[in-house]
């Protein structure tokens, strides 16, 4: 278990409004469908691209909520670089939220920036945790419209 | 596709659900759209390894059911403003949930005609696991 900290770190509170990962999302028709299959639409327009045309969309259209997949790096070894020191080892997804902007449609490429928007300590039955929350942006590269926000807690203890 | 609901002719507590099959394979599928290939979600040693009690359904899956409930009853008309879930529980997987929504707040702001809801992911013993909450723009008649 780590070290109770009184207060966040100089570095943690430093961290609070800073970018913390900049990534390409590719939305492609394959992964809309994928993501529509794994989700259980049975509207065929989230498969069937003349279908979403004779409904009124332009293009194949993505579910609410997909925004993509990031462009795998091989070499990342799968972790990000953190960008203040955690002590906390242990990691628990708290909590998502979507805001959908703009339609996303297959072929859009998306920028997403994603920053930490708060740090907190808190006491719960884990013990001591630190709640982090974050804010990332998608925009479309083709006409840089934001598309879409997604607000994320995360739980270290 | 869905009938087109109204906001003329929504309530507030007026409520509305699906009930999902969260199987093994459901699991897979997921962990390919979304990408996240952890293994307590589909390995059952790994997840017993790991002192649970079965593999476990993916929080980010629930919060994307919550969104394909809400997609598929505002319709064509309709909008999802926004939505979000919280995970404060394990799903263990084979077993059903029901993913529902109820309005608790029907009202007009700057032009729009907006319901706000309550959401959320149950166990068949009645556990909720996932609470949230949503705000949908619908077409009036």
């Amino acid at each position: 278990m780590a070290e109770e900290l009184d207060d966040l770190t100089d570095e943690m509170k430093a961290a609070v409004g800073v970018e913390t990962s900049r990534a390409i999302y590719e939305v492609t028709t394959q992964g809309i469908r994928t993501f529509a299959r794994s989700v259980g639409y049975t509207d065929t327009k989230y498969y069937d691209e003349q279908t979403a045309r004779d409904t009124g969309y332009s293009g194949l259209p993505s579910p609410p909520g997909f925004l993509g997949m990031p462009i795998f790096d091989p070499n990342s070894g799968g972790r990000r670089s953190e960008i203040f020191t955690n002590p906390f080892t242990r990691r628990l997804n708290g909590g998502t939220e979507v805001e959908p902007i703009e339609q996303v449609y297959g072929g859009d490429v998306l920028e997403a920036v994603t920053r930490i928007t708060s740090l907190e300590l808190a006491n719960g039955r884990l013990g001591q945790m630190l709640i982090q929350s974050n804010e990332t942006i998608y925009t479309r590269q083709s006409d840089n419209v934001i598309v879409a926000k997604t607000r994320g807690t995360g739980i270290s203890y | 596709m869905s009938e087109q609901i109204y906001w003329d002719d929504v309530e507030e507590g007026q409520e509305f659900n699906l009930i999902e099959p969260m199987d093994s394979q459901r699991l897979v599928i997921w962990a390919a759209a979304s990408g996240d290939f952890y293994q307590i979600h589909y390995d059952d040693n790994y997840a017993k390894d790991n002192k649970l009690p079965d593999i476990i359904v993916h929080g980010a899956l629930k919060g994307m059911l919550v969104g394909r409930l809400l997609d598929e009853w505002k319709g064509e008309g309709g909008s999802i403003k926004n939505w979000g879930v919280s995970y404060r529980g394990m799903d263990p997987a084979r077993q059903d949930l029901t993913v529902w929504a109820k309005i608790t707040k029907k009202y007009q702001e700057d032009g729009e005609s907006l319901v706000d809801l309550d959401v959320g992911v149950a166990q068949p013993d009645g556990t909720q696991t996932t609470p949230g909450t949503a705000t949908l723009s619908l077409p009036q008649r």
